[in-house]
């Protein structure tokens, strides 16, 4: 009988709590395509869901490519505690960025972002430093010919690319294709938004 | 019905005759151990008003007054050579003819009175009017009591004293012709507490004013070749205990700077252009694209406005919630051109809207400065 139920436990702590407001704001509820997800075929775009409803006007998402080029999209949707963007074109293989940045009701702003990877059989796969910006218009619908060459060309722009950094920098012994900064380390949580700064 | 003659004549001898008047000019006192702040003088006279371009003093009074019945162009001439006359020699640390209280005169700390036209005076003149009321915005909450007026003092000095006198110089001798719509008094930092060159702090904490216009940027954003201008005047409430609630962050996205030091986001120093493309690490506009510096935001100098902000702290409630904001004072050649589109990008998405609100509004056409021996308004009345 020392012990105190755990359902006693529990109304204690909740009347002691404090009423952190930070409970109160917008968190990413689920996303689409999700937190650290590997898809297989290329997503038409992303779609965010919210703990709570969306100000359109104070909504951004904005996706970006491994190298941190803004991949091209639509503006964005809010549907209720929904938004949404549409990719302008289709996406290649590769490790991708989803950013936001949206407003509680309360106007505390709340931004975070996590990776998704496209693997796609169909398409080439990734070139090793994540094939850049320049490589994806060719992941159209054309054939895996035509792909592959220009994958090809990515790989040989890319050698080139590098050499010339290197030259430029003269910074030799780091590998000129170094992953991005945000291809480290574990995905973030989609539950736990990022606070900038 | 005609405004009642006042029963003490300083009117009367201006209007009857200046030989009449000599007798009753008040002996100048001397200043008593003025200060180099206290003897401050801004020059009245010239192609432009005072009380514009000229670094603002740290108190103002903002004076709007609605013109009497039957005030015509004519009595509009009249009023306008006697408020002239009152703002020339207090400007310079006179007393007005007949002050009553000459010795609150001599200190004019950097003195101006700056006449504005509202829209109610040209159509007094029978004249179209160069401006009018700006359209309604979704954000504004207007009260009458802060809003039009026939006739704008600008009133702005170094010391409040000196403001409270011609204050209530002008008052008395425009109270024949006008009666007072409202008043709007402000503050900014003191003389001498602050380099003069650096980007004041409002009551929400924010630099306020870095995008102004600067040196060669003004003239051609704020004046017309004839030397007259336009001014807005707003009374923002900041919804203080709202905003308090917010981390430095929050209010850093929905300004759009750093709080402490006035950079963009998307920089280092206060006077860094913004750089509304770069993207943080993360792929995200390193400035939010509701932040109120990304909605206001003007590319092309001739259509900037000079913002000249006061303060305002009133009365705190029961509760202690304060009375507190911004008499928002923008200068501009053109209010459509100029005023009326940055307005509108900020009433359509600006995340600062959550935290200000507009409860006042008027505008106003500044007509040309004078030379001396003439009077503000010639070239509209005489």
């Amino acid at each position: 009988m020392r012990r105190l139920p755990a359902a006693v436990v529990a109304a204690v702590l909740a009347v002691l709590a404090p009423g952190t407001p930070a409970w109160a704001h917008a968190q990413l509820v689920s996303a689409d395509p999700a937190n650290g997800a590997t898809v297989s075929s290329a997503p038409a775009g992303v779609t965010l869901e919210f703990s709570e409803r969306l100000n359109p006007d104070f909504t951004t998402v904005v996706v970006s490519d491994a190298v941190r080029q803004r991949v091209a999209a639509g503006p964005v949707t809010v549907d209720g505690a929904r938004g949404a963007v549409a990719f302008s074109a289709a996406l290649g293989n590769g490790t991708y960025t989803v950013a936001y940045r949206v407003v509680s009701v309360d106007g505390h702003t709340v931004q975070g972002s996590y990776p998704f990877t496209l693997a796609d059989p169909d398409l080439p796969a990734a070139s090793p430093a994540s094939a850049p910006a320049a490589a994806a218009p060719a992941a159209g619908p054309g054939g895996a010919g035509g792909l592959l060459i220009a994958a090809g060309g990515a790989v040989v722009l890319l050698a080139v690319a590098a050499v010339a950094t290197a030259l430029r920098s003269g910074r030799w012994k780091r590998p000129a294709a170094a992953p991005p900064r945000y291809g480290r380390g574990r995905p973030r949580s989609a539950g736990s938004p990022r606070r900038p700064r | 019905m005609t405004a009642k003659p006042l029963s003490v004549s300083r009117r009367g001898l201006l209007a009857g005759g200046a030989a009449a008047g000599v007798g009753m000019v008040a002996a100048a006192p001397a200043a008593a151990a003025a200060t180099d702040i206290g003897a401050a003088t801004v020059a009245f006279h010239g192609p432009r008003q005072a009380g514009v371009a000229e670094d603002p003093p740290a108190h103002a009074s903002f004076v709007a007054l609605t013109l009497a019945r039957g005030v015509d162009r004519a009595a509009l001439g009249r009023m306008m050579r006697l408020l002239t006359d009152d703002a020339a020699r207090l400007t310079r640390g006179a007393p007005a003819l007949g002050d009553t209280d000459a010795t609150l005169a001599v200190l004019p700390a950097r003195l101006t009175v700056t006449f504005g036209f509202g829209p109610g005076l040209y159509r007094a003149a029978g004249l179209t009017p160069p401006v009018a009321d700006l359209p309604r915005f979704t954000i504004d909450r207007l009260q009458d009591r802060w809003s039009g007026g026939d006739l704008l003092l600008q009133i702005c000095a170094d010391d409040p004293l000196t403001v409270a006198h011609t204050q209530r110089m002008m008052i008395k001798d425009a109270r024949p012709f006008a009666a007072v719509r409202w008043v709007q008094q402000g503050f900014r930092r003191s003389p001498g507490v602050q380099a003069p060159e650096h980007t004041q702090r409002n009551v929400m904490g924010q630099l306020d004013g870095t995008a102004n216009p600067r040196g060669a940027e003004i003239d051609p954003a704020v004046w017309n070749p004839d030397g007259s201008s336009t001014l807005v005047v707003r009374r923002v409430r900041a919804e203080m205990e709202t905003w308090d609630r917010l981390s430095v962050t929050d209010k850093e996205n929905a300004v759009g700077r750093r709080m402490e030091s006035g950079a963009p986001l998307s920089g280092t120093a206060e006077h860094d252009k913004p750089d509304f493309a770069v993207l943080d690490e993360f792929g995200l506009p390193k400035m939010p694209d509701f932040s109120h510096v990304t909605r206001a935001r003007v590319e092309d100098p001739r259509l900037k406005i000079l913002r000249r902000p006061y303060n305002y702290d009133g009365v705190p409630d029961a509760a202690g919630v304060p009375d507190c904001g911004l008499i928002f004072a923008a200068y501009q050649r053109d209010i459509i051109e100029q005023f009326v589109p940055i307005q509108r990008r900020l009433a359509e998405k600006d995340l600062l809207n959550e935290w200000i609100t507009p409860i006042g509004s008027a505008v106003f056409a500044i007509p040309p400065g004078c030379a001396e021996g003439g009077w503000i308004g010639q070239q509209v009345l005489g």
